[in-house]
């Protein structure tokens, strides 16, 4: 005959009832943490994001420089090589020869301009905007070689003497032969919009760059600018209702690409247009992207392509793109795990 | 009782307990901010009618003052100004809700207090004196509130993995206030640069954009716009949360966020948030001829045309 107690129960009989309820307890336990652990992979959360060394993206031609969380990464070949330390690195610019890049080293309350080689090594310091008075402290942003690469432009906040808080951007032009001194305001910016920033050079000697301005009905507009000389008015080449800016020229200076927003806060357009600089004009602007956040296009050595930056999912972190200017846009989205910086614009060279 | 089902209610109480666990913040940040309303509706009782929480269909339109205070340590915690204020109006059935920005320095008659900044109103009377203060001179109705500190803002922003917006425009502040910390001198100040363009913005990035206004021409108005604009991409990211986000959102808060507004109606806008866009949302700042600057009592102050700003507020919130 059975005895009761093994017959109603899955217990062995080697199994004390003690230890029993004891290992029971503990799997309950076990149980519940595993629910609360369970509870929380439910979680949307934030995405994974990674160094751009840590991860294989498809080649493109030449190389890009990029910038992710305080650091400049140059990527050749599909893969990404991290250049500088996490400290402030933003804005690189690359002197037409390749041999020389130009980079924003930005801290608390203010940012200066280096010189470093490709590989990241540093050969000069053009700026000393430190202060220890706050708002005596300077920015320099955006710098660009002039396509003779012995100027460079950037962006600088000169002071008001008269009223401290108005803080507007300036672009700026000086040698980018460290020895070389003295430099050259180019442009006068709208007070209190912020001011003009993003130059492009141009090889006849002008500049293109973003203006801001404030209409009677206190809306702020941004349009693409060009000046032929230092002090000059300028003249837009886009309408102040198309909120252009952020444009890049092609490397023949034949294709304008630039971000518009046509006055959305939520969403950009990547336009491309053809340029004219004997007459000032711009083409009839093609969109390439909308309906997304796009940044900082950059056009490939070729010109056929365009590099920028955008989210891939809607609030995600900005990832690396590439469209082709002919036949029907398809972008492309390179990296996917990135935090690249979309204030940041890509270089991308030949070599 | 058979000693398997007293095993099988065992595992299921186990994960009750873990369940409710893991849910423990949400819980008590529901009940203290039960906890406040209830004890701000006592200070001002009788002053509103609508302090509990109204059952209201999904399709039933309700409107909601959203606010905004600097709650460092410049000011006593129940001395609070609030430095921004947007009433929310939100039509589930049309799918169309409007953002009206009010200004802060607003010259107002408050309710029991005489003329004033309507940001005085808060440190006054409280979320429902601040309410009160908008009812009156607006000529709505204002079913919940939403107060929000700084900090709460930025864990709030950071909790969501920060927000994407477009910066309008470079916004250059010398003189920003260095108050997020409780510890350090909250008179202090440091210098901002957010540059312009598609941005991805973390907490103190977001709240540095929405809150300078000492570079923009347009001053404060600047900073109602740019309010609306983090306000949205808020929205935009907590389309993407679940309710297994919510716990983790709720014990960031740690008391930097009240609101009068029930959980049954919070679910209401969990459910019908993604319904909206940009598209549908309507965006008022009372932007010049609707106000025009003015000298009252010693300082700077907005003054309010209300011939004008009524009708458009009849007609955006009816």
């Amino acid at each position: 005959m059975i005895p009761t107690d093994v017959a109603t129960s899955s217990r062995p009989r080697w199994l004390p009832s003690w230890l029993a309820a004891v290992t029971l307890a503990v799997a309950m336990f076990v149980f519940g943490v595993g629910v609360y652990n369970g509870a929380g992979l439910l979680k949307a959360g934030k995405p994974h994001v990674v160094r751009p060394n840590q991860v294989p993206a498809p080649a493109l031609p030449g190389t890009l420089y990029v910038a992710q969380d305080g650091a400049i990464y140059r990527f050749r070949n599909g893969t990404f090589a991290q250049i500088t330390t996490e400290s402030g690195w933003t804005q690189p610019a690359v002197s037409p020869d390749g041999r020389e890049l130009a980079a924003i080293r930005r801290y608390g309350n203010w940012s200066d301009l280096y010189l470093m080689t490709p590989s990241g090594h540093l050969t000069a310091l053009l700026t000393h905007d430190y202060s220890p008075q706050t708002e005596s402290n300077h920015w320099v942003f955006y710098p660009r070689f002039s396509p003779d690469g012995r100027t460079l432009f950037y962006d600088f906040d000169p002071k008001d003497p008269y009223n401290s808080y108005r803080v507007d951007l300036a672009i700026f032009a000086s040698p980018s032969n460290p020895s070389s001194q003295g430099s050259i305001q180019w442009t006068y910016p709208n007070y209190y919009t912020g001011g003009d920033v993003y130059p492009s050079p141009l090889a006849a000697g002008g500049l293109i760059y973003s203006k801001y301005s404030i209409d009677d009905r206190s809306q702020v507009h941004s349009q693409v600018w060009l000046q032929s000389r230092p002090g000059s008015t300028g003249v837009a080449l886009t309408d102040p209702a198309l909120d252009c800016g952020q444009a890049a020229l092609s490397a023949d200076q034949k294709l304008v690409a630039m971000v518009c927003t046509k006055g959305q806060t939520q969403s950009t357009e990547l336009d491309v247009a053809t340029f004219d600089p004997t007459t000032s004009t711009l083409g009839t602007p093609s969109t390439l992207v909308m309906g997304e956040l796009v940044a900082s296009p950059v056009f490939s050595p070729n010109g056929k392509g365009i590099a920028y930056l955008a989210p891939a999912t809607p609030g995600g972190m900005f990832q690396l793109w590439s469209v082709q200017i002919t036949g029907a846009p398809a972008p492309r989205e390179l990296t996917s795990q990135l935090a690249l910086d979309s204030t940041s614009p890509p270089v991308w060279t030949a070599g | 009782m058979p000693r398997a089902s007293i095993v099988a209610a065992g595992f299921v109480l186990a994960g009750l307990v873990g369940l409710g666990a893991y849910f423990l913040p949400l819980v008590r940040t529901a009940a203290s901010a039960v906890a406040s309303s209830g004890t701000i509706a006592g200070a001002v009782s009788g002053t509103i009618s609508n302090l509990k929480p109204i059952d209201v269909a999904p399709s039933q339109p309700f409107t909601v003052l959203l606010l905004g205070s600097d709650d460092d340590s410049k000011f006593p915690a129940d001395r609070l100004n609030t430095q921004s204020m947007i009433l929310l109006r939100v039509d589930a059935g049309s799918k169309q809700a409007t953002m009206l920005s009010i200004p802060r320095d607003l010259w107002v008659p408050i309710p029991n207090q005489g003329m004033g900044k309507i940001s005085t109103a808060y440190q006054l009377g409280g979320p429902h004196g601040a309410m009160a203060a908008v009812e009156s001179n607006f000529k709505v109705h204002i079913d919940d509130y939403v107060w929000i500190g700084l900090n709460g803002l930025v864990k709030l922003i950071d909790q969501l993995g920060g927000v994407n917006v477009v910066v309008t425009n470079p916004v250059m502040d010398d003189f920003y206030p260095s108050d997020l910390s409780r510890t350090g001198n909250p008179y202090d100040y440091y210098r901002v640069a957010v540059l312009p363009g598609a941005a991805h913005l973390d907490g103190v990035r977001a709240l540095q954009y929405l809150r300078s206004r000492h570079g923009d021409l347009r001053g404060d108005f600047a900073r109602s716009e740019r309010q609306q604009q983090v306000l949205l991409a808020i929205k935009a990211q907590t389309s993407h949360l679940n309710v297994a986000d919510l716990p983790t959102l709720a014990a960031a808060f740690d008391g930097e966020v009240k609101t009068s507004i029930s959980l049954d109606r919070l679910r209401q806008l969990v459910s019908i948030a993604g319904s909206f866009d940009a598209s549908n949302i309507h965006r008022v700042v009372l932007l010049p001829p609707f106000t025009s600057e003015g000298y009252e009592a010693g300082q700077d102050v907005v003054l309010p045309d209300w011939p004008t700003i009524l009708p458009l507020v009849h007609q955006t919130f009816p």
